[in-house]
């Protein structure tokens, strides 16, 4: 079995949303509850000052603190979907206690007060069972894996949209939007980005692309420290967050 | 029960809470209850956890803080209770009994708050049991509550049967201490263990749970024994005067003083590093707020201070400090929970500042519901369970007998 990963080339990356947008779109995700976003922050100061964007999805841990923790087994790693990190909607407790473990905020519990109004859970309002029910959904439902649109009372998160790629064919090295074979299977963060800063492909396998680039590159983890071991890669300069300061003060030194 | 008290003075029957009192602040804290309790599951059912201000950047608030506070509050009781019972600190025996059933009330009303902030807490009961995810310290979390849980009911039923020193009481005893070390200390690690929030990373975190679990344990103790007798301490039994005019008062004193250097040590290391999720968290949220300071200085040193010299041994000085050391302690875990998650995990523009938390109105509410729930408990016990029931070879001892074995 592939074990999935995604590489992500912050020197070709614009900041421009599309995979945030395309997430929301393909997982029917609330406003805020950003299974994908991009970060932006300042680093430095005036005449070195830089502008930067980091795009954030799950990372997928190869050790996930978030399953660790989790006291029902409803967060798990599934090897046999290449080391996705998926939580299990039938089991899951509401208890958080992943969102407090996990290194990169990339966990969500909607069930919270609406990021804007009106609030869209109210426009639609939700039906069998649903958090809320737009008219278009993602067919592909799985509640034991965390896809589609998530109940109330549970914490929901990126598959590396699943439901997409768990038909690609086996032993494929990489899901590349351009090659027509596989496009249908490629995540729609990966899809979308117009300028192909993403690349999704297996890790365990050699011939990868996503291998090459790592190597080549100087691929690096996210908060690398945390021993979480992410299966998502940057590329470029930019990966080094600085640390935080609240906006408020930064002026004040 | 009446036998053991046989030959014992009249005063020790003055319970306050036994008499007309005690059912109308029974009344009083049920409608309460209900009250509070009504309008949580009003809002839950209305609005499900939108009801709550806790949001995906910071989602343990308030009733988390609530059930910290009433859980280490019950595991210090039951440590306090094992100095009579495990470790023969006789003079502590006038406070076992009462000790044991509040830690229990203690318990499960922190245990109903956090049904309430959980998700699907019905589901918990069978996937927990079923899934046995022994990697999760909110999986023993669970499995030693529980046991501490039953630990307790059992003891209390040892002790209303009167048996203050069998083999099996001792053992339960003893059982049950140990219960309580594994609860609280994995209830610490829950936080403790999280190296990935480093305000809480600290592998002593389960001695700053013990230490301060008792203090506010004591305190509650006292301000409830007070209570239940009408806050005269001439009417309590002879032998609980002496421990409220001796053991007691300076047992609480040093608890104070600990919890106060534990806070001052955790300050200084925050303040000396470097690392801002530490030290803006000391910085920029917890010293820099008006409320956490007056329950620094208010709650816990100026009670400190009264509970130094000769003046701890009046009653109204007790009552106050226990009062203030109560509402204190209740405010320590409150910023201990939110304050390892203010800083956000990414310096960013979605999150420019610290992540602001103002508990809502049901989030208070179900707060008052573990108050109330604990003392429509407490009552209830004080009523009919005889909590200030005491071994009779305790009860008729001269003072000089257990003087000095705090």
């Amino acid at each position: 079995m592939a074990k999935w990963g995604m590489v992500i080339d912050l020197d070709k990356c614009t900041g421009c949303q599309a995979c945030t947008t395309a997430c929301s779109m393909e997982n029917n995700t609330l406003p805020g509850e950003t299974w994908q976003d991009v970060l932006y922050y300042n680093a430095g100061e005036n005449p070195s000052g830089q502008m930067k964007w980091l795009p954030r999805p799950c990372m997928q841990c190869e050790n996930p603190s978030c399953v660790h923790v989790c006291p029902t087994r409803a967060t798990y790693k599934d090897p046999d979907a290449g080391g996705i990190v998926f939580v299990d909607w039938n089991k899951c407790i509401g208890c958080k206690y992943c969102m407090i473990a996990c290194p990169y905020g990339v966990r969500f519990y909607a069930d919270e007060k609406p990021l804007i109004e009106p609030d869209i859970r109210d426009v639609f309002p939700g039906e069998n069972g649903q958090l809320w029910s737009p008219p278009y959904q993602n067919p592909e439902e799985d509640w034991r894996r965390g896809i589609g649109i998530q109940p109330a009372g549970v914490v929901s998160k990126c598959t590396f949209c699943y439901h997409k790629v768990r038909h690609a064919p086996e032993g494929v090295a990489d899901l590349d939007e351009d090659n027509p074979e596989v496009k249908e299977y490629v995540p729609a963060c990966v899809r979308t980005c117009a300028p192909k800063a993403r690349y999704f492909g297996d890790l365990d396998n050699p011939e990868s692309q996503v291998n090459q680039l790592i190597g080549d590159k100087h691929g690096v983890r996210l908060k690398d420290h945390t021993g979480n071991k992410p299966q998502v890669y940057y590329l470029g300069a930019g990966a080094g967050i600085p640390a935080f300061t609240p906006a408020d003060r930064e002026n004040d030194a | 029960m009446s036998t053991s008290m046989k030959g014992m003075k009249p005063t020790t029957h003055d319970n306050a809470l036994q008499g007309p009192v005690g059912w109308g602040l029974l009344v009083i804290a049920a409608v309460v209850l209900l009250a509070s309790l009504g309008y949580v599951l009003a809002q839950l059912m209305a609005n499900g956890h939108t009801a709550f201000n806790t949001s995906s950047v910071l989602p343990w608030g308030q009733p988390i803080a609530t059930y910290v506070y009433f859980a280490l509050a019950s595991s210090g009781l039951g440590l306090v209770a094992s100095l009579p019972l495990v470790f023969g600190f006789k003079a502590y025996y006038p406070l076992a009994k009462r000790c044991i059933f509040l830690a229990f009330a203690l318990l499960i009303s922190g245990m109903g708050v956090l049904a309430l902030e959980l998700g699907h807490p019905f589901r918990m009961l069978w996937v927990i049991p079923t899934n046995l995810q022994v990697q999760s310290a909110m999986f023993w979390m669970g499995v030693f509550y529980s046991l501490d849980l039953l630990f307790l009911l059992w003891k209390f039923g040892k002790l209303q049967g009167g048996h203050w020193d069998s083999k099996t009481a001792r053992q339960v005893g003893i059982a049950s201490f140990i219960g309580v070390l594994l609860a609280s200390g994995n209830l610490a690690l829950i936080f403790g263990m999280m190296s990935m929030r480093p305000f809480w990373f600290d592998a002593l975190l389960p001695v700053y749970f013990y230490a301060t679990g008792i203090t506010s344990g004591v305190a509650v103790l006292i301000l409830l024994t007070y209570l239940a007798y009408g806050f005269r301490r001439e009417r309590m039994p002879e032998a609980l005067q002496r421990l409220m005019s001796g053991a007691l008062p300076r047992l609480f004193a040093a608890l104070v003083g600990a919890t106060l250097l534990f806070i001052v040590v955790r300050a200084i290391t925050g303040l000396y590093s470097n690392n801002p999720e530490v030290n803006l968290v000391w910085s920029e949220y917890l010293l820099e707020s008006g409320l956490y300071l007056t329950t620094l200085v208010v709650g816990l040193l100026l009670p400190f201070v009264l509970l130094l010299g000769g003046l701890r041994n009046r009653p109204g000085i007790q009552v106050l400090t226990a009062l203030l050391v109560s509402l204190a302690m209740f405010a320590e875990r409150f910023y201990f929970v939110v304050g390892g998650q203010v800083i956000p995990l990414f310096k960013g523009t979605w999150e420019p500042n610290l992540i602001a938390y103002t508990p809502s109105a049901t989030e208070w509410a179900l707060t008052l519901v573990g108050v109330s729930l604990c003392l429509v408990l407490f009552l209830l016990g004080e009523k009919f369970l005889n909590l200030g029931d005491m071994p009779p070879q305790i009860a008729q001892a001269p003072a000089s007998a257990s003087a000095g074995t705090a």
